[in-house]
């Protein structure tokens, strides 16, 4: 029961975390108090940060708080999943193919897969939103999106 | 007489069309952002962030500070119509503001809340004017030292009002600091933990952070829920308060408007705690507490007006300290950072028709906030209608494109990415993401005031307890940071929460 309690698993996470920022505190050097180094402040924090965790974690293994199955019940995990894939491979694709298939290709995703909407909304709301912000964007703003390196392959050709 | 004299200038500036155009687009997207559940003041500044480079400094910073005091407004009307806050501070409002829609009571709760904002968010325009340029005499004097110590004290305010653990807190406020240093040593120019990335020399930038933390976050953690908006389906009716409503207003709206200005003045306070504050004591107050929750008009003008006082009050510590007292004052430090202005003492002298210009845009805004609110309120009830399903993949693009369009760089759309995973599970564990935020941008400041004030002591530490400043501010932070120690402070501390929760 104590390993599956989220507190535990939290507070070693940081714990972790904390470590790791108090050695390469160590390693970019502590200098000394008349003139500190680069590595002071994250040294001290780093030690903070594990203290907190310690004593969080151990709050974990006192039996307080949900166990880790708890923060998940009921909930729709799946659509979390499916949209942090989605980014993750937008920002893949994004220089690749470029903002409007990027942004087309998420929308409609989204829109059909995740929390489906009816064709005949999702399709028109998708092309009017890329449209419509690479438009405001490019042209208004001024401010340079992906074309993406297919198009750029294909004007060289 | 520099008042007047600073404010006929600041007219000049508010009424130049192009700033009276970028302070209605800030008002109105604030009220929109304020509307819809899901989309906060803070994602909406960090997504707009890179448009106000096409501008004048004061016309982005105009638009910004409307989005925020906009917010306030617009958070109300969903909370009193379907009972979810439109944004943090709407929390309190939901309890008694949908207990009187529900009673057919609408109108008025949206009426009140209207009233109490313009009234509050007038008083804090005028207090800040008054105020700001007295504390910028008094900051000149500030050196490393204090600038340390009023940082600590930030954020170990913002950690001791947090309502989950202030361990975790705490915590989040040094990963903030940790996360904020990241780059170049500011004073030794050697890189820290960049990785030997390139991208992460110059630091994470503030907005992939922010749009991570609050928008990506968000998102995700209300796609795993089935959102179910129950809008109060029955006829708004007229907006106006009756005389019994605008007699028991009354007390409640002056009350929350000094108290949210006092709170929102407060490094680290703001117009979430502000609006938990103004409920529990005009519940202390009250002859029928019990009332409250039933749908009490008291229960909706306190907050509501003491949220809009203390989002005016937060422009005093960055006018004039240079020193942002919660996320949102952050971003808008952001925003004068990329404009080459530094907010701090010597602001008003150097730019007073920035200072000056934003005062008197607030006064306009708040105008256009009420016109906004009063007569169209249909409009925001037909956004309100709008599915989740079809705003939350609209959201989702505008945080990349704001990302992607504030950097240029694809790095900033993985940084926004990992950082909303983060907040997502940090939600989940019961990490709150607003101390991390505030400490981010705090980071450098602090690590920075820390060294100089080491070296110019020659290594000891006394130099923080022989100033006074400093050592009020360390003595009040030392006492929060030890609270949950003593049973007394403890009680205390979680009152406040409760007594609004409640």
């Amino acid at each position: 029961m104590m390993l599956r309690r989220a507190e535990l698993w939290g507070g070693l996470f940081w714990l972790a975390v904390g470590a790791f920022v108090t050695w390469q505190g160590w390693l970019l050097e502590l200098g000394t108090l008349r003139e500190p180094g680069s590595g002071f402040v994250f040294f001290w924090l780093g030690l903070i940060i594990s203290a907190f965790a310690t004593f969080i974690a151990i709050g974990g293994v006192r039996g307080g708080g949900p166990l880790l199955g708890d923060l998940w019940r009921g909930a729709r995990w799946r659509n979390v999943l499916l949209v942090v894939l989605a980014l993750i491979a937008f920002g893949f694709m994004f220089e690749r193919l470029g903002f409007v298939i990027c942004s087309l290709a998420l929308l409609l995703f989204l829109m059909t897969v995740v929390d489906p909407v009816r064709p005949v909304l999702s399709i028109p709301i998708a092309v009017i939103a890329a449209g419509g912000v690479w438009y405001v964007l490019e042209k208004m703003l001024l401010v340079q999106l992906p074309k993406g390196s297919w198009i750029e392959d294909l004007i060289l050709f | 007489m520099d008042v007047i004299a600073g404010l006929g200038q600041g007219f000049l500036v508010a009424f130049d069309p192009i700033n009276l155009l970028y302070c209605f687009i800030g008002v109105f997207i604030g009220t929109l952002v304020g509307v819809l559940p899901g989309i906060g003041p803070v994602s909406a500044m960090s997504l707009l962030l890179p448009v106000t480079l096409s501008g004048t400094p004061e016309s982005g910073i105009i638009m910004m500070a409307g989005i925020y005091y906009g917010s306030m407004y617009g958070g109300s009307t969903t909370a009193v119509l379907v009972n979810i806050p439109g944004e943090a501070a709407s929390v309190v409002t939901c309890i008694d503001g949908h207990e009187m829609a529900k009673r057919g009571r609408a109108g008025p709760a949206l009426g009140i809340a209207a009233l109490g904002s313009f009234v509050a968010g007038t008083f804090s325009i005028v207090a800040l004017m008054l105020v700001a340029p007295m504390l910028a005499k008094v900051a000149v004097a500030f050196g490393p030292p204090e600038y340390f110590s009023l940082m600590v004290l930030g954020l170990s305010i913002l950690s001791f009002l947090t309502q989950g653990s202030m361990a975790k807190a705490l915590l989040m406020a040094a990963v903030g600091v940790v996360i904020g240093l990241i780059g170049l040593d500011q004073i030794n120019a050697m890189p820290r933990l960049t990785f030997d990335r390139l991208e992460l020399v110059d630091g994470i930038g503030l907005i992939p952070v922010v749009m991570g933390l609050f928008g990506v976050a968000e998102i995700l953690t209300n796609i795993e829920q089935q959102v179910r908006r129950d809008i109060v389906q029955s006829r708004i009716g007229s907006l106006w308060p009756s005389k019994e409503d605008l007699k028991a207003s009354a007390g409640p709206v002056a009350r929350g408007t000094v108290l949210g200005f006092l709170l929102g003045i407060l490094p680290g306070g703001g117009a979430v705690i502000a609006s938990f504050a103004s409920y529990a004591i005009e519940k202390k107050l009250s002859r029928t507490p019990e009332r409250f929750g039933q749908g009490a008009i008291e229960g909706v003008a306190g907050p509501e007006s003491a949220n809009n006082a203390a989002a005016g009050g937060a422009f005093i510590p960055l006018m004039t300290l240079g020193i942002p007292p919660n996320v949102v004052m952050a971003l808008l430090l952001g925003a004068f950072v990329i404009h080459g202005l530094q907010p701090g003492p010597l602001m008003m002298s150097q730019n007073p028709q920035i200072f000056w210009g934003i005062v008197a845009s607030m006064y306009v805004g708040n105008i256009m906030l009420l016109v906004l609110n009063m007569p169209l309120i249909g409009m925001w009830v037909q956004v309100l209608k709008a599915p989740y399903k079809i705003l939350f993949p609209l959201i989702l693009m505008f945080c990349i494109v704001g990302v992607f369009a504030s950097g240029n760089a694809v790095f900033d759309v993985f940084v926004m990415i990992g950082t909303g995973v983060l907040g997502y599970l940090m939600r989940k564990f019961g990490y709150e993401a607003a101390p991390l935020v505030l400490a981010f941008v705090l980071g450098p400041m602090l690590e920075n005031n820390l060294r100089k004030s080491l070296i110019l002591s020659e290594g000891t530490f006394d130099i923080f307890v022989v100033r006074p400043i400093s050592l009020v501010c360390l003595a009040i932070a030392g006492v929060l940071l030890i609270a949950p120690l003593l049973p007394a402070l403890r009680k205390k501390r979680e009152k406040v929460a409760l007594d609004a929760v409640e």
